[in-house]
């Protein structure tokens, strides 16, 4: 079939991509400042940094640097991270976990809200329900996300308390393991309900802040294609059928309007990523956010290279999962490549 | 060329299929209001093919997509009259017809891709492309025949299974088609599907349907694609097919193949078909009678060979002059002066007058009827009325010289 082959043929292209990813990364961090910034202090003198450069080996070669990172990574060291005063590994993958949990959360959200905001929009295209929905749209849009973020704190958890914020409530998380790091994945494989409910209660708040704008962009395009597939002679055709308006609309136009619409939701997912710095922040959620703040600041290289190269596995996995959607709605994908 | 010549109809044996009478259609537009279609009225008979002809933008299209309610309303409007149909029962019980335009949408559907059937002009926009032939052609079985489907079938088939037979199944459902106990019967049922939608296409002489099944539009030429489109209109056996431009978008090559194919199965059905077409030289191998469309009325309608060999009607005139033929030697096209009028807010006038040259100052105040007149066929023209008929002086009729067409 096909659509197996074009997918294993991604698959395999995957490994070649990552290294040019983490050439990139290494590139940038070498550009961007100096690696061991984060251990000087104005009182060394010159041979105490002297030394510490011949202690992280800057005075080899840079493809030679460049390998004794990579090799690191591979066996699972990621290197030393200054502002947490831990090995990078020890931390990484807990709150990559707690980012991740997040970034999905607010994608469902977003992918959910945006398609059926948009079919329901398009399909009642100048009428008034697309109206509400554009108003919703273009404010979602246009709203900065920390000033969102205050707004709902204020509302759902200062006035009605109906929302906490955090990541679990203490006893909840003593109740249970963590194997994942994915609290409510912990909770199912516990088979906790209170600690599912308890997780998803923590998640909503900040996953509908940082998806509100995601959902604003699908919801925009989704109606705009959909419009457009509607004026199409296949339309008319359908119906000519004999087929009920539903079907009209879910099997044949919406279809074909998924396809740009799930270009613009692989692009989307970069866009959640950097909004959960600012989200994490402020719901006090344990994920990469703050950490990547405060490395960022104070110049942790270790932290920084540890935080792109991952974000960009994400990215890229995820847009392979797009490019597979893709392909699975327009076969002349699979046929052109 | 060789489509089989039909035997001309007498209009008072053959019943009708369809009736259609002073049909209106108005679209609302910036400007105005447009008179797409301004009170045609025409019958199809049982088994005849009808050729409707006329330029861009005459109304042939509208009134084609009327008889399956496929204007969209706004902007369109259906301002009046009415499209009768009867479909096989009714005319073989002779019972009453059913009003088109008037029918519940429930009832249009059950018609609708079943008892009236459309080819589009472009199959490659005809067709989703996102989905297989198959899809696309069991679409019409599943909504139409899903008692078909479940032929045979030992005692009563489990109620998923009649579920996905008249396509109602939901998502969850679909997984469970996958998986014991409805797995089998599931491929029971998509085995007959196969089974409906390769005979469908066998029908239209496509090499190989069962791999044309599992394709998708992009990969069939425009030929094929029609063909298709061909194979899931006549499907279900319509009473009614309407070919609106059917080999417009197609190579020249292919053309007199698709015409030939739509005869030959019209016979085999003994279905009616309506083709829209602004090719008169098509249509005068394939139709039985033309009517002539001019800026929202017909001009003329008649026997295809009478039109030709005697058209009545002045833009009929210039219309068959327009053809350019082998005949001709090199050298200026024939052309009707002057552009189609303004359809919007129109002025009870004849349509034509302002390119006819034939036309009087009554042609410009009056808007002749579509009416036959003793020893004619119907004729939208002033130039055929009686003094008497319309109580003006006889040099106030256009006076129109029968033998120089």
């Amino acid at each position: 079939m096909q659509i197996r082959e074009y997918i294993i043929r991604r698959v395999m292209i995957l490994p070649l991509i990552l290294v040019g990813t983490s050439l990139i990364v290494f590139t940038l961090g070498r550009v961007g400042g100096n690696p061991i910034a984060i251990y000087l202090e104005h009182e060394m003198t010159p041979d105490e940094v002297a030394q510490i450069e011949e202690r992280y080996g800057l005075n080899d070669s840079l493809p030679e640097q460049y390998f004794a990172w990579a090799g690191g990574v591979l066996r699972g060291d990621l290197g030393y991270s200054g502002v947490l005063a831990a090995p990078v590994m020890d931390v990484l993958p807990k709150r990559l976990a707690a980012t991740l949990e997040l970034s999905v959360a607010s994608a469902i959200v977003a992918v959910s809200l945006g398609i059926a905001l948009g079919t329901f929009a398009g399909a009642r295209r100048n009428r008034l329900p697309d109206h509400l929905t554009r108003v919703f749209a273009i404010s979602g849009a246009a709203t900065p996300i920390f000033w969102f973020a205050i707004v709902l704190l204020i509302i759902f958890w200062v006035n009605l308390g109906w929302f906490p914020v955090g990541r679990s409530e203490p006893e909840i998380f003593e109740s249970i393991s963590h194997p994942t790091g994915v609290y409510t994945l912990d909770a199912l494989l516990a088979g906790s309900f209170t600690a599912f409910r308890d997780a998803i209660w923590h998640l909503i708040l900040p996953a509908v802040t940082l998806g509100y704008g995601a959902t604003a962009i699908i919801t925009r395009m989704m109606r705009s294609s959909l419009a457009e597939e509607l004026n199409e002679d296949y339309v008319d055709a359908a119906r000519a059928k004999g087929l009920p308006e539903r079907l009209v609309l879910r099997r044949h136009a919406r279809r074909n309007a998924l396809i740009p619409t799930v270009t613009v939701i692989g692009l989307g997912f970069g866009f959640l990523l950097q909004g959960s710095v600012v989200v994490e922040i402020i719901f006090i959620w344990p994920g990469m956010g703050r950490w990547m703040a405060d490395a960022v600041l104070r110049g942790d290289q270790a932290t920084i290279m540890a935080y792109v190269l991952f974000t960009s596995i994400l990215f890229l996995v995820v847009n392979l999962v797009v490019d597979v959607v893709y392909a699975y709605l327009d076969r002349r994908v699979v046929l052109g490549s | 060329m060789t489509a089989p010549a039909a035997a001309p109809l007498s209009d008072k044996t053959a019943s009708r299929v369809a009736s259609v009478e002073e049909l209106r259609i108005h679209f609302d537009t910036k400007a105005g209001r447009l008179h797409a279609v301004d009170g045609v009225s025409f019958d199809i008979f049982d088994g005849e093919s009808l050729g409707l002809v006329g330029e861009t933008g005459c109304g042939k299209s509208v009134t084609a997509r009327s008889f399956l309610r496929l204007i969209p309303v706004p902007p369109g409007t259906y301002a009046g009259g009415r499209i009768h149909f009867w479909s096989k029962e009714a005319r073989q019980t002779g019972g009453s017809p059913v009003d088109l335009l008037q029918v519940p949408a429930s009832q249009m559907r059950d018609i609708r891709g079943n008892r009236i059937a459309m080819i589009f002009q472009d199959p490659g926009k005809a067709l989703n492309p996102a989905l297989s032939i198959r899809e696309q052609v069991a679409e019409v079985f599943y909504q139409h025949r899903s008692e078909d489907l479940l032929d045979g079938w030992n005692g009563t088939p489990p109620r998923p299974i009649r579920r996905a037979a008249g396509q109602r199944s939901g998502k969850l459902e679909w997984l469970a088609f996958k998986v014991p106990p409805l797995r089998s019967p599931a491929r029971r049922l998509r085995k007959r599907v196969d089974d409906l939608v390769g005979d469908a296409l066998a029908e239209t002489q496509i090499p190989n349907p069962r791999k044309i099944m599992t394709s998708y539009p992009h990969e069939l030429s425009g030929g094929m694609k029609q063909r298709v489109m061909i194979a899931q209109a006549l499907a279900c056996n319509p009473d009614l097919l309407i070919a609106d431009e059917p080999t417009t978008a197609l190579d020249v090559t292919i053309q007199a193949r698709i015409m030939e194919l739509i005869r030959e199965l019209q016979l085999r059905h003994q279905t009616s078909v309506l083709y829209i077409s602004h090719d008169l030289s098509l249509v005068r191998r394939i139709c039985d009678r033309i009517a002539v469309m001019y800026a929202g009325r017909i001009a003329e309608i008649g026997q295809t060979r009478h039109v030709f060999h005697d058209p009545l009607h002045p833009y009929t005139r210039g219309l068959l002059a327009a053809i350019p033929s082998l005949a001709h030697q090199r050298g200026e096209l024939a052309v009707i002066d002057g552009t189609v009028p303004e359809l919007i807010d129109p002025q009870p006038a004849c349509r034509f007058h302002t390119r006819c040259s034939y036309a009087t100052d009554l042609c410009g105040r009056l808007d002749p009827p579509l009416v036959a007149r003793p020893g004619l066929r119907p004729v939208a023209c002033h130039g055929y009325a009686s003094p008497d008929e319309l109580g003006v002086a006889a040099d106030q009729l256009p006076r129109l010289d029968r033998d120089a067409p």
